[in-house]
């Protein structure tokens, strides 16, 4: 990168080679660490993984032999094959609910909340990050589980009669934690797009005919896209990986993507492990190239 | 008044083609905002809401809007009743002060977005947007987004958006706030032109007085949730029903007085020439450019504190005893123009005394 700048600019004025560069390096020096640390803790790393994702496991170690046959196996196992679909299909549902959820709560914050309440809201939005991930997630068990609080609140008013174990251990109960883990990073992402909004806009689109839903659909929603696509990004990207969550409170039945690997690895299974990773890892990347051009679409409305 | 205006008669007549407020009240929790509101506006003219800031202007819009509901009373439109329909279903649309063009549109989309609204076909809905714009000016302007216009163009827009849809009633809320006195001064022509273009009912917002003189068929003078004087601004300024309103539009010298008839005394004993209209304790008020400089009956002596050279007319300022503050005399430019110092005479013509109700400056 900064040699590239530097013999742009050499090209350009010959006779100030020297100095140019030097500036020229000179700007780009803050990157240093930032590349280092990268390199180090993401580059190397990832490059192992892609290696070992060709590699093949016998006998519990890995060998140095080619091959597709990770890839080719993790497709061949059918219960495998339909976990990565759930998993697509928790994290789409969870990604839909928390952000379906965040939307109407920073709109309301944003237009009918008076800004001396606005920040003692945002912070208890926050309030739950305080408290360790694990703990956030446990703290489920006694609220679902057999002797939690919405057993014990069902058995006080008669209504069961021994306590139920459906609440715990699927889907359902994964994506509910799901929904309340990235709920805040929904609402804080849209909070601060929305936030800017002139909402005379609104009102504007409504003088004009538009009805309230179509205003905001036309109106709200264009403007704040950017807003709403790293919304979308904070919340779906994440998800993708989960494997604490469906394994504390999804048992057998909410298994996700993220258990696949984390047994595989567990089982000394890296090279297969590692495939699965690096799938997940392409479909991100993938996504995020499809996103990125949304991002930047006519940000600046041609000013 | 000795004139009788041509529109007086009118007023009292039912005007069931324009809009009509009924004892309308808007409380906005303890705070009253309107304090029982009878107003008429006739179809097809230019109507002008004016007052000070907090006076109630923009709720007045907003409640012939539709964007605030009444607490009491009626509104009509075209003789229908509307204080319960919502914005879209009255036949009215709004310019707003800050435009609220829609950034992420260009200009024709932002006129064009009413009809889409309306589910106009395209090709009809094209054609009436481009007109739009060609009446306000902007017909190569389409394809432009809004951010690439400047100020009076945006405003311009915000118009032709309004005015796509063919409303009853243009409602605009200071619309020229935003710009800078040149400007104003243009788009103000501007506006009047479109206004008899359209023959669309416009009521305008504005604390400008310059600014609803010089476009209104009539002005509501408004203060304290209340309409203080309604007219047409020559009846007005001739003519204002109290202190505030003579304070409020245009320059004017009060004199504490006591009526009899058509004479005033002044504090210093002078007899002056007055309209009468009430008697007792009363506070004369009468126009600068009013005021003559000649001496004789009916008149008081005052001596030259200032005189200011301002184009189109010299103003001096004369003390005397007959009044608590200088007199404001506006002497036509090519009049005499007394010294500095130099004793003068003031009097005017009895029409022009105009007697009020007594009390203090506002
Ligand atoms: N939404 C509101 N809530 C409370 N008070 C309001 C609201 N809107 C206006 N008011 C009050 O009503 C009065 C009239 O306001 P407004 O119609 O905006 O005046 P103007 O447009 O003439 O400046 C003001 O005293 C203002 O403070
Ligand atoms: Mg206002």
């Amino acid at each position: 990168m900064s040699s590239d700048a530097g013999t742009a600019t050499a090209a350009r004025a010959p006779g100030e080679r020297l100095p140019r560069l030097a500036s020229a390096l000179g700007s780009y020096v803050g990157f240093v660490p930032a590349v280092l640390l990268l390199g180090l803790c993401f580059l190397v790393p990832l490059g192992i993984v892609v290696c070992y994702s060709f590699w093949d496991t016998v006998d519990y170690a890995v060998v140095h032999d080619w091959t597709l046959g990770n890839y080719r196996y993790f497709f061949s196992v059918g219960a495998y094959v339909s976990t990565m679909w759930a998993t697509l299909w928790v994290a789409v549902l969870s990604t839909v609910i928390a952000i379906g959820l965040a939307f109407p709560f920073a709109y309301w914050l944003s237009r009918y909340v008076p800004r001396k309440i606005r920040t003692p809201l945002l912070v208890l939005v926050i309030v739950p990050f305080w408290a360790s991930y694990l703990l956030r997630v446990y703290s489920w068990l006694t609220i679902l589980g057999e002797k939690g609080v919405v057993n014990r609140f069902l058995h006080w008013t008669g209504l069961t009669s021994h306590p139920l174990g459906i609440f715990l251990y699927d889907r359902p109960a994964v994506i509910l934690v799901l929904v309340y883990l990235y709920f805040p990073f929904g609402a804080l992402t849209l909070y601060s797009s929305i936030e800017r909004f002139d909402w005379n806009q609104l009102r504007a689109a409504m003088d004009l005919g538009a009805s309230p839903l179509q205003a905001i659909l036309r109106i709200l929603v264009p403007q704040i896209r950017p807003g709403i696509i790293t919304a979308v990004i904070f919340v779906f990207i994440p998800i993708l990986g989960e494997y604490l969550t469906p394994q504390i409170v999804g048992g057998t039945g909410g298994v996700m993507i993220g258990n696949l690997i984390v047994n595989f690895f567990q089982e000394a299974e890296y090279t297969r492990g590692a495939a699965i990773s690096l799938l997940v890892a392409g479909f991100i990347v993938v996504l995020l190239f499809v996103f990125r051009k949304s991002l930047s679409t006519k940000e600046a409305y041609g000013a | 008044m000795t004139t009788v205006p041509p529109l007086a008669d009118a007023d009292s007549r039912p005007d069931t083609a324009g809009i009509d407020l009924r004892g309308v009240v808007k409380q906005y929790g303890t705070q009253a905002a309107l304090r029982g509101l009878d107003l008429q506006i006739r179809d097809g003219e230019f109507f002008c809401l004016l007052g000070p800031s907090g006076c109630g202007k923009t709720t007045t819009l907003n409640l012939i809007g539709g964007f605030v509901a009444p607490t009491e009373g009626e509104i009509w439109i075209q003789g229908k009743r509307v204080d319960q329909l919502p914005p879209h279903k009255r036949p009215v649309n709004t310019v707003f002060q800050s435009y609220a063009l829609f950034p992420h549109m260009s200009v024709l989309e932002n006129v064009r977005f009413g009809l889409k609204m309306d589910r106009v076909p395209r090709d009809v809905s094209s054609e009436r947007a481009a007109q739009a714009l060609g009446l306000v000016g902007l017909e190569e302007f389409g394809s432009r987004m809004p951010a690439q216009l400047s100020g009076g163009q945006q405003q311009r827009v915000a118009v032709a958006r309004a005015l796509v849809k063919r409303p009853a009633v243009l409602l605009l809320d200071e619309p020229l706030g935003a710009l800078d006195l040149k400007l104003r001064q243009r788009l103000q022509i501007e506006l009047a032109q479109i206004h008899r273009d359209v023959g669309t009912t416009f009521v305008y917002v504005t604390h400008d007085q310059e600014e609803a003189m010089s476009m209104a068929d009539r002005i509501a003078v408004m203060n304290g949730g209340r309409i203080e004087q309604l007219g047409t601004p020559e009846e007005i300024y001739r003519g204002p029903v109290s202190r505030f309103v003579a304070d409020f539009i245009g320059d004017s010298n009060f004199f504490e007085a006591t009526v009899e008839g058509a004479v005033a005394q002044l504090p210093d004993g002078s007899r002056v020439a007055c309209a009468g209209g009430r008697s007792g304790a009363a506070t004369l008020m009468v126009r600068p450019e009013a005021i003559v400089l000649h001496g004789g009956d009916g008149s008081i002596a005052g001596h030259v504190v200032q005189t200011s050279f301002l184009g189109s007319y010299i103003r001096i300022a004369v003390e005397t005893p007959a009044a608590g503050a200088p007199v404001i005399v506006a002497l036509r430019d090519g009049a005499a123009v007394p010294a500095l110092g130099e004793g003068v005479m003031l009097s005017w013509t009895a029409a022009d005394g105009v007697v009020l109700e007594p009390g203090p400056a506002a």
